[in-house]
């Protein structure tokens, strides 16, 4: 771009540097869907979902927990935190600790434990390969996982895309992604979820690591992806994009500072919860009508899962607004007709029938 | 001069007492255009302190009866009584002078005066003191609860607040026939509530109004006695209260309209679903007017856009198709297929494929002075399939040829004048100036603003089909019953934004207009 063009579009804010986020209408369109969802179990921060031989499970801080069983019945348990977790063919899983271990829990390679590679420090998701292998998606080659917030404040795009083979060989397909944060293996190319480009890219397995976006400009972050039978894909979308976030990443100046001297938890940044403290930045206030709560700030959480179409354009989505409990999901599956979702931020999972309810 | 014959009048259900000598009168009153009748033997009286509602379709000749009766226009045959006496109405001024005065469809104010010198015009004096006349058209304004600012220039008031200029002046004339064109068309309902009243205030005084309007649910409340006409001739005369919205339609186009105008809801089996995102608008300002809206648009459907006069619906739409800018800090983006756009002038939206389809037909939408020919041509010089730089006569008249067909646009030969066709037929050619631009996202404001039932439905069916084509078209319109029935998807503006999305099968009249008023 002409660098004078460029000069005068940022103190007009306009262009590239215009501070706009994306409407939440058409496939968007707001409703009440997550919150209408029965839980099926509260547990510490639910993250990530996956389908085993023991059914619907998820990661639980250190454990994995079984989604139909009202008090989730751990199944394993580790000693450090889970990061990212998937159901492999053969009914085990495959589980990624916040240190970079992976281990295999149930089916073949069960009770087998990949070492840490130290290029592959903040594992965020998995996913089998259809040759076996086991694809990772690396959030941030600084940041581990749980300081996803630090990754966006920095503004990093350092995340990348890695595949280890049956015999532990890793190679990187991949590299400068922006926060991968879900994977999904598609005919000869994977198409990753890049949080801070609010965006799906598609990478073409090969030397060169070729990359096309798939699906752009998205009102929220998004995490995990999955696919279900009917070949629609589901995808998390952890919080939502606001102005003030988008302004505040565009201010070096007071985004230093404010990682500096403030703690993580208050910044003006997205999280999983807000509302829960008077400490938090601008989201102390708003009015209730008609029953629904009207934040008189743009909420910083949000509940949200979309529903694509196979070429992963936007049919249909689930919310849970400023005033629900549903909020932070990370995680989403369609089993048996049923959606599953895990809302991080309200430490709960629920799910409900779904028959192409539509926004 | 030999007494004309007595009138035929084909239903005539509460003809006035003998005693009761009508206020004005016509009589075997006929036109002709270049040879073409556009009024036919018409017969018609008008009653003291009535409300008067004359119904038709486009080119049935309500605007060549009221043009007769203003002085815009002289009758080819029949005469004209008032109060009895014969008249002749040689101009508007005389007609003024008589007491009858004109409240048009498409404003006729001097965009560039106040809305007090527009008021007095044409009285003023050797000296004029600014100040008194603003202080005095303020009281005036005030006492017919019109919110007009008297020292506005007129060109930046919206439709709404020019037409109650338009009606205060003629009120101000203490005219003793009153005839309003479409007077409602651009208000809102508080707005028509306010008209209404002020309506019956004039009745009281005994002041006879002619009410020409498309809106037959207005014509049936507000007025005491309808007339309907019929390619030219007069088909009947009765008191409102016997008719109802079906017999109307029935009289006005010869067969039942309602289903195929606004059949559509509930009948969610037609609903298109969206395509390919074509437009996104996010967090688009400017001024006061639009501030901060933020809603897509996608391919394959009809989106409506409901909202009230002043929602900010017609700005947006502006600012999106290049007609006017966003606000130069911080405006907001507009994004077409995903790629950041900011159009200087219209011309670039059209090369981009984005056409806007004005509501101010006569102001914005044609040229009047030009052939239908030449309309049509002037699109499409204009859009991206153009490439020579000479007009091409044969062109021009194969595209003419070629929209006239399509549109069933209703005209001796391309050579006509627009100004010349009726409103509906004025719109079909704004149309084919649009589409003959090739757009992938069109928007339509208003497209059925002052146009009849006949039409309407042509327009309607004209708006679908291009949506089943794959073109992403935009529908702007304060008429719930043509959102509800038109639109695969409904957008409700308020207060220069979009504050509701609601799929046809949630939509109602109730939960739209709850959207757009609260």
């Amino acid at each position: 771009m002409n660098p004078l063009k460029k000069a005068v579009d940022s103190w007009f804010g306009r262009g590239e540097a215009s501070i706009t986020i994306p409407p939440m209408d058409g496939a968007f369109r707001p409703n009440d869907l997550l919150d209408l969802a029965p839980s099926n179990l509260e547990a510490p921060a639910p993250d990530c979902l996956a389908v085993t031989s023991h059914g619907v499970i998820v990661s639980s801080d250190r454990s994995l927990l079984r989604v139909d069983k009202p008090d989730g019945a751990e199944i394993a348990s580790f000693d450090m935190a889970i990061s990212a977790l998937t159901g492999l063919p053969d009914g085990g899983a495959a589980v990624g600790l916040i240190d970079g271990r992976i281990v295999f829990v149930g089916g073949e390679r069960g009770g087998t434990t990949l070492a840490r590679n130290p290029e592959v420090a903040c594992i965020t998701a998995l996913a089998p390969a259809s040759d076996g292998a086991l694809l990772i998606a690396n959030g941030s080659a600084t940041n581990g996982p749980a300081a996803w917030k630090r990754d966006l404040m920095e503004k990093n795009a350092s995340g990348s895309v890695w595949r280890i083979d049956r015999q532990g060989r890793a190679s990187c397909l991949a590299g400068d992604l922006a926060y991968p944060y879900g994977l999904l293996e598609e005919a000869g190319s994977i198409v990753v979820s890049e949080s801070w480009r609010c965006a799906l890219t598609r990478i073409f397995s090969g030397a060169d690591g070729r990359k096309e976006p798939v699906l752009e400009n998205l009102p929220a972050y998004p995490s995990r992806l999955s696919r279900a039978d009917d070949k629609t894909i589901w995808l998390a979308l952890f919080a939502p994009r606001s102005q003030l976030v988008e302004f505040v990443l565009s201010e070096d100046g007071y985004r230093g500072r404010m990682i500096r001297e403030i703690d993580a938890d208050y910044w003006v940044a997205p999280c999983l919860r807000s509302g829960a403290t008077p400490l938090e930045p601008t989201q102390q206030g708003g009015v209730k009508q008609l029953g629904v709560l009207k934040p008189w700030s743009p909420s910083r959480s949000y509940g949200l899962v979309a529903r694509l179409d196979p070429a992963f354009r936007p049919i249909a989505s689930l919310h849970s607004r400023a005033n629900g409990r549903r909020h932070g999901v990370t995680s989403c599956l369609m089993v048996d007709k049923r959606l599953f979702f895990a809302a991080k931020g309200d430490g709960i999972v629920a799910s409900r029938t779904y028959e192409g309810l539509v926004s | 001069m030999t007494e004309p014959p007595l009138p035929e009048t084909p239903l005539l259900a509460e003809t006035p007492p003998l005693s009761e000598t009508p206020l004005l009168e016509m009589r075997r009153v006929s036109k002709e255009y270049r040879g073409v009748a556009a009024l036919k033997n018409i017969d018609f009286q008008l009653r003291r302190g009535e409300v008067h509602a004359i119904v038709g379709e486009n080119g049935a000749g309500k605007s060549t009866l009221v043009k007769i009766l203003s002085g815009v226009v002289a009758p080819s045959a029949g005469e004209i009584l008032l109060a009895g006496d014969r008249i002749q109405i040689a101009g508007p001024a005389l007609a003024r002078r008589y007491g009858i005065a004109m409240v048009y469809q498409e404003t006729s104010l001097v965009p560039t005066l106040t809305v007090a010198q527009n008021l007095y015009l044409g009285d003023e004096k050797f000296y004029n003191r600014l100040r008194g006349t603003y202080i005095e058209a303020q009281q005036f304004l005030q006492s017919l609860n019109f919110p007009v600012d008297p020292t506005a220039t007129v060109q930046s008031l919206g439709t709404a607040k020019r037409q109650m200029v338009e009606i205060a002046r003629a009120v101000r004339l203490n005219a003793k026939v009153i005839i309003f064109d479409e007077p409602t068309a651009t208000l809102t309902p508080e707005e028509k509530h306010h008209l209404f009243t002020l309506i019956d205030r004039l009745r009281e005084e005994q002041v006879s109004i002619i009410f020409i309007s498309h809106a037959l649910e207005e014509a049936l409340d507000i007025s005491d006695r309808i007339t309907v006409l019929r390619d030219g001739a007069h088909i009947v005369t009765a008191d409102a209260k016997t008719f109802s919205r079906e017999t109307l339609i029935r009289h006005m186009v010869g067969r039942s309209l309602s289903d195929e105008l606004y059949g559509r809801p509930g009948d969610n089996s037609r609903v298109r679903p969206p395509g390919e995102k074509v437009l996104s608008v996010q967090n688009l300002s400017m001024q006061n007017v639009v501030q901060n809206t933020s809603f897509s648009i996608f391919a394959g459907q009809v989106t409506g856009v409901f909202g009230l006069v002043g929602s900010g619906r017609t700005e947006t739409a502006r600012i999106i198709a290049g007609v006017v800018k966003r606000d130069l800090f911080h405006g907001g983006d507009v994004r077409l297929n995903g790629k950041s756009v900011r159009y200087r002038t219209p011309r670039d939206a059209v090369v981009d494929g984005v056409v806007y389809v004005t509501e101010d037909r006569k102001g914005d939408g044609f040229f009047e002075t030009m052939s239908v020919a030449e309309n049509v041509y002037m699109g499409h010089i204009s859009s991206p399939k153009s490439h020579g730089a000479v007009a091409s006569m044969s062109e021009m008249k194969a595209l003419a040829a070629e929209w006239t067909n399509k549109l069933n646009i209703k005209t001796l030969n391309s050579d006509a004048r627009v100004i010349e066709l009726s409103g509906g037929n004025q719109q079909k050619v704004v149309i084919a100036k649009a589409l003959v631009q090739a757009p992938k996202l069109i928007i339509f404001d208003e497209p059925t603003r002052g146009v009849d039932v006949g039409a309407i439905a042509e327009i309607h069916n004209m708006i679908g089909s291009l949506a089943d084509e794959g073109l992403a078209v935009v529908v702007i319109s304060s008429y719930l019953p043509e959102i509800l029935s038109l639109s695969d998807r409904i957008l409700v503006s308020r207060q220069g934004r979009i504050v509701e999305e609601l799929s046809p099968e949630e939509a109602t009249s109730e939960s739209v207009m709850f959207a757009a008023v609260h």
